[in-house]
């Protein structure tokens, strides 16, 4: 089977900053990868990147088509959905609204259609995307109605509505309590299960090493680790660099 | 007779939109006393910096500094009152020279810029350059030394070593708690390098999704690398997770 | 050469009260993040009062120097007021809530002025020597270079202060970053106080020295805003030094664009005459061209609250309000006496160019403020159509609306990439290009006169104003045309509801709250923008022909800047971002139902309804920063949840009384 997403080199720079240096990265079909790295480390840059928002170099493809060059929207279109960091959710729009707007993309004649005769059917992507994440009842709140776990998880559902081939989820569990946080593992280990393979960007380490097929650690924008979850979580340079300089006598002693 | 705490957070809640980040903290820091708050990304660290310094109105509990309830107070009357808070990123003006932010502030406060440069010798050889135009470690140098001229009572600091080598920040927070011990001045600092945070803390809180789970004393953290681990690293949640 | 030479230090008079203003308009920006439409009408009402004071029109004649004194004290106390009262209450409201209530600031100013001073212009006394300068053999009047030392002198102390004090650095770090500057124990509101002090003094200062170009009236100075805000755009509302040469250039390029106009190689419009207006494209040009040289995102606040537009629900039960709407118009154009008739007609008018701005402005956030000036190229190509080639209705107003959709789309496309507040700066500098360039010129036009405009019929009935039917009161106008206009309105509202619940409407909306956002969900945020432009420049078109067909002519004055900026007000003020809204806004636009009511009723008339319209635009700003339809709806939403937690509660205890 092709690898669904592969970046090969891909380096961003700021002015004189490299905020990402040469990073290889794939998933494989089937496959929840885990990208996990200190803060400022470049891992939302990279996803940036690879979904077409910032210039890069190096080449991204997806199912086998390389999309390096491709505008933000028709990357989405061709099945690379993101979340981000800070929850962009359209603030005006319902919940169900929020996933049809990134599910559906009528043409001039469908649109014209839908203003003079009939409504477009919903695709059911959206149904199966509220139903993953239990927020059927939901559906027709404004994202100003919610909680801060459901907004997070809607943020979520709204990538998978347009059944994308691989999703990028930036920090889905960041402000999620210990039990919401939990529960969210489990709905996305069933998404990759039922057959999204994604890449999961997060800062609870439990949550990534926990439910991972692969991890890859990133610092000062380049891969310093890359493996299972049971060689990232031994690698003694990720636990250097979540701990400090100084922290080689730290795991020593233990 | 205990001295009063300069900080006192009690059952304090706050959040963005009506849903909480922060739950039922309760936190003190007392004078001259360098206090660490840690956890991983999103357990409410920057959140509870904001509700101190009045950028986020709390949604409940009381903050008290040297006993008084400041809740009616905009964030530039508690900065005037002694709160200096160094916000996440670089808390500096990139149009402004080195020079100028010692120069800035509010009416009738007059920065101890010899301090400043006392305690960062190498801002003095910049400070003419704007701060647009310094290095990440500079700026943050900049930062700090600008908290510390304005001789706070509470110094709030957010992740100084965001973006930064951690090496840089090992050189930088050893200033701020000799100032504390020198001053009396209470801090809170929080950090995402544990170990570097233990080197110069008292005492540590860990929070995790708003709460307290760990409250000890630096010592002792320092010395029980398994509790500290467990509690940032989430080995335990890990476990429980994959029992699930 | 020696005559361009003396254009050139001509234009230097222009110059400095543009750059002057320009200044202005960028210290209170940088003080506090608004966009100060009226600083132009705090220029008029020092000029006006300079007059009154040497002049002996409040029983007293001072000398220069302490009218002066008093004529800067009141502008400054004018400023002071406007902050206090209007700006300082919007503090947390949207860009586009600040710009509607500095329009009302600047529409009761010039009413103020016009009530206390009569509608004769006066002469603003002279401050400067009359001495005559010989420089290259030429004569030039020695004020065009006072007035410039003035202003130059000036911008070198204001730059100064922001250099070196206390004060200035604190504006300048509080512009930079609002939220650092508060930690650092700054005030923004006090902070906010100073700049505004600063600005209103210097405006002040340009009433009087603008004697030897202006007069003291009511639009001469006021519109010396539009291009200051030209070169504070240049200046990316930041930089004092480019916003001070862009004003002076702008003088001088108006100087010589007036040079040209006199040669003989200068195109010219029937009767021999230079054609007009060219100066306003010339710096409509000049800004367009500069905003694609060097981007147009104004520098960010970095504020505490994130300043949104009110948000759009989903409009509910439309046959039933359109069938409701159709029968209460088609009574009231019966049963109504003509004045009202003839108000309710102008609603009905005023109604779509609202719905026009709730595509463009409430539903894609893009803050246009073209669209009254496509509703004018509409109906100038209406009149053209039945003067120049004899095509009437149905096909001139066809015509009409596709000429709007044409230049609309010109507009979106030359706009894709500028937002909020430029672009709103951009489109007022094309609003009045078009109006001066196009409207007024004889060629395209219609010169200074109307142009006429043949009653609509369609196969064989009149379907115009003298249509035989006449209502019950029997006089002019028909209600037919009102039926027409009525049948356009509810089709209209159809539209624009049915856009909000399509895809089409959500992928709007998804782009007004985020382009980053909307681009990751698989949309086309130039293809949304670019549709949506076009389906409000036809409804603005569609308003073009409608007054074109009420009024029997069409003239420049029913397009210009002052109507184009209160649109958005009505619109703002009804509910931008909804059909009920421009509903509203069609009801108290100028000349519609509700000032016709007030004028009737109350007996208040001419300058009277400008005063009380802009007090009303400013108080109803306050009450309501997300419009009357807005409010209204946020209060039955909350009623209706307190009614069903209340039903809740009720059937709780009944059920416990039950076991």
């Amino acid at each position: 089977m092709t690898t669904v997403l592969s970046a090969r080199g891909v380096s961003v720079s700021f002015g004189g900053v490299h905020a990402v240096v040469d990073v290889d990265l794939d998933v494989e079909p089937g496959q929840l990868v885990g990208l996990i790295g200190p803060n400022g480390a470049g891992k939302t840059t990279f996803v940036d990147a690879i979904s077409g928002f910032v210039p890069h170099r190096g080449t991204v493809t997806l199912d086998g088509v390389d999309i390096t060059g491709s505008s933000p929207h028709s990357r989405a279109r061709r099945g690379l959905s993101r979340t981000w960091q800070a929850i962009e959710l359209f603030d005006d729009l319902t919940v169900r609204e929020n996933l049809t707007v990134a599910a559906q993309h009528p043409s001039t004649l469908a649109t014209l259609k839908e203003l003079f005769a009939r409504p477009i059917p919903l695709s059911q992507g959206i149904d199966e995307a509220l139903e993953a994440f239990a927020l059927e009842e939901l559906a027709d709140a404004t994202p100003t109605e919610l909680t801060q776990g459901q907004r997070k998880l809607v943020g979520v559902a709204r990538a998978l509505a347009a059944r994308p081939k691989c999703l990028c989820l930036d920090e889905p569990a960041a402000g999620l309590d210990a039990h919401e946080s939990v529960a969210f593992g489990r709905h996305l280990r069933e998404i990759v299960d039922r057959g999204t393979p994604t890449l999961l960007i997060d800062h609870d380490m439990g949550l990534v090493l926990g439910i991972s097929d692969h991890v890859v650690v990133l610092e000062f924008g380049q891969v310093i680790a890359d493996g299972t979850p049971g060689e990232v979580r031994s690698d003694p340079s990720v636990v250097a660099a979540y701990l400090g300089s100084a922290a080689d006598e730290l795991t020593a002693a233990d | 007779m205990a001295t009063e705490p300069t900080l006192q957070l009690e059952k304090l809640s706050a959040g963005y939109d009506a849903a909480a980040v922060v739950r039922e903290l309760d936190l003190y820091v007392n004078p001259g006393e360098v206090v660490a708050m840690l956890g991983p990304n999103g357990a409410g660290k920057t959140t509870t910096l904001r509700a101190i310094s009045g950028l986020l109105r709390p949604m409940n509990g009381v903050i008290r500094i040297d006993g008084i309830d400041i809740a009616s107070k905009p964030p530039a009357a508690r900065a005037r009152d002694g709160i200096a808070h160094v916000p996440e990123g670089r808390g500096v003006f990139f149009g402004l020279t080195v020079a100028e932010h010692f120069r800035l502030g509010h009416r009738g406060e007059q920065l101890d810029v010899d301090a400043a440069y006392d305690h960062f010798p190498a801002l003095a050889a910049i400070k003419d350059r704007r701060a647009g135009l310094l290095s990440g470690g500079e700026q943050q140098m900049l930062t700090l030394g600008r908290a510390l001229a304005r001789r706070p009572r509470l110094l709030l600091l957010d992740e100084l070593s965001l973006g930064l080598a951690p090496v840089i920040v090992e050189r930088l927070l050893p200033v701020v708690s000799t100032y504390a011990k020198e001053s009396g001045c209470a801090v809170l600092l929080v950090e995402q390098h544990i170990h570097i945070a233990l080197a110069v803390a008292d005492r540590a809180y860990v929070l995790s999704h708003g709460e307290v789970i760990i409250h000890e004393s630096a010592e002792k953290l320092r010395g029980d690398h398994q509790l500290i681990l467990s509690g940032y690293l989430g080995e335990q949640e890990t476990t429980a997770t994959v029992s699930d | 050469m020696q005559d361009l030479v003396l254009f050139v230090l001509l234009g230097l008079g222009a110059g400095s009260v543009i750059a002057g203003i320009a200044l202005a308009v960028v210290i209170t920006y940088r003080g506090s993040g608004i966009i100060n439409l009226a600083i132009g009408a705090i220029s008029m009402v020092a000029a006006y009062a300079f007059w009154a004071l040497r002049s002996d029109f409040f029983g007293i004649t001072l000398a220069t120097v302490p009218a002066i004194v008093v004529v800067m004290l009141s502008s400054i106390l004018v400023g002071v007021v406007s902050e206090l009262l209007v700006f300082r209450p919007l503090r947390t409201s949207s860009p586009l809530a600040k710009l509607v209530a500095s329009l009302g600031i600047l529409l009761t100013l010039q009413a103020t002025m016009l009530l206390w001073f009569g509608s004769a212009s006066k002469q603003i006394p002279n401050v400067f020597p009359d001495d005559i300068l010989q420089i290259f053999d030429t004569s030039i009047p020695a004020n065009r270079f006072w007035m410039a030392a003035v202003v130059v002198v000036i911008s070198l102390a204001v730059g100064a202060v922001y250099r070196w004090t206390r004060f200035g650095l604190a504006t300048r770090a509080a512009s930079e970053n609002e939220v650092f500057a508060m930690l650092a124990g700054l005030s923004p509101n006090q902070l906010s106080m100073v700049n505004t002090l600063l600005a209103s003094a210097l405006a002040g200062a340009m009433g009087i020295i603008a004697a030897p170009l202006a007069q003291a009236d009511s639009t001469t100075l006021v519109l010396f805003i539009v291009p200051a805000l030209a070169a504070a755009l240049f200046a990316g509302f930041t930089s004092l030094p480019i916003a001070v040469i862009a004003g002076f250039g702008i003088g001088i390029g108006q100087s010589l664009m007036f040079y040209a106009s006199t040669l003989s190689w200068f195109p010219t419009e029937q009767g021999g005459n230079p054609l007009p207006g060219t100066q306003a494209l010339l710096t409509f040009v000049l800004l367009v061209v500069a905003l694609s040289l060097r981007g147009a995102s104004l520098p960010t606040r970095g504020e505490l609250v994130e300043k949104r537009l009110p948000e759009a629900p989903r409009p509910k039960h439309l046959a039933r309000s359109a069938a409701v709407f159709g029968a209460i118009g088609v009574v009231l154009l019966v049963v109504l006496p003509f004045g009202y008739r003839q108000a309710l007609m102008l609603s009905l008018i005023g109604m779509v160019l609202c719905l026009s701005l709730v595509v463009i402005t409430g539903f894609v956030g893009q803050v246009s403020l073209a669209q009254v000036a496509l509703a004018g190229v509409a109906g100038f190509v209406v009149s053209h159509m039945i003067v120049d080639a004899g095509i009437g209705f149905p096909w001139g107003p066809i015509a009409g609306s596709i000429a709007g959709v044409v230049v609309g789309l010109i507009v979106g496309a030359s706009a894709l990439r500028v937002r909020g507040v430029s672009l709103a700066v951009v489109t007022l500098a094309g609003v009045v290009a078009i109006e001066q360039f196009g409207f007024a010129s004889k060629r395209w036009g219609a010169g200074s006169a109307g142009s006429p405009v043949e009653q609509p019929s369609l196969l064989g009935f009149d379907l115009g104003t003298t249509a035989s039917y006449r209502g019950l009161d029997g006089k002019l106008p028909s209600p037919v045309l009102g039926f027409v206009f009525l049948a356009c309105v509810i089709a209209l509202c159809l539209l624009v509801a049915q856009i909000r619940r399509s895809v089409l409407g959500q992928q709007m909306l998804a782009v007004r709250a985020n382009e980053r956002a909307a681009a990751a969900a698989g949309i086309n945020v130039a293809r949304v923008k670019i549709t949506a432009y076009a389906i409000s420049s036809f409804i603005a078109g569609t308003a073009g022909w409608m007054y074109a067909y009420n009024f029997g002519s069409v003239s420049a004055a029913r397009f210009g800047f002052l109507i184009a900026l209160a649109f958005v007000a009505f619109a703002y003020i009804g509910g931008i971002t909804m059909v009920s809204g421009a509903v509203i806004g069609g009801l108290v636009a100028t000349e519609g139902l509700v000032p016709h009511f007030f004028q009737e009723l109350l007996g208040i008339s001419g300058n009277w309804t400008l005063l009380v319209g802009g007090l009303i635009l400013i108080v109803t700003v306050i009450q309501n920063p997300e419009g009357v339809a807005g409010t209204t709806y946020r209060k039955r939403q909350a009623s209706k949840r307190a009614k069903a937690a209340a039903d809740v509660a009720t059937e709780t205890m009944a059920r416990a009384g039950e076991s």
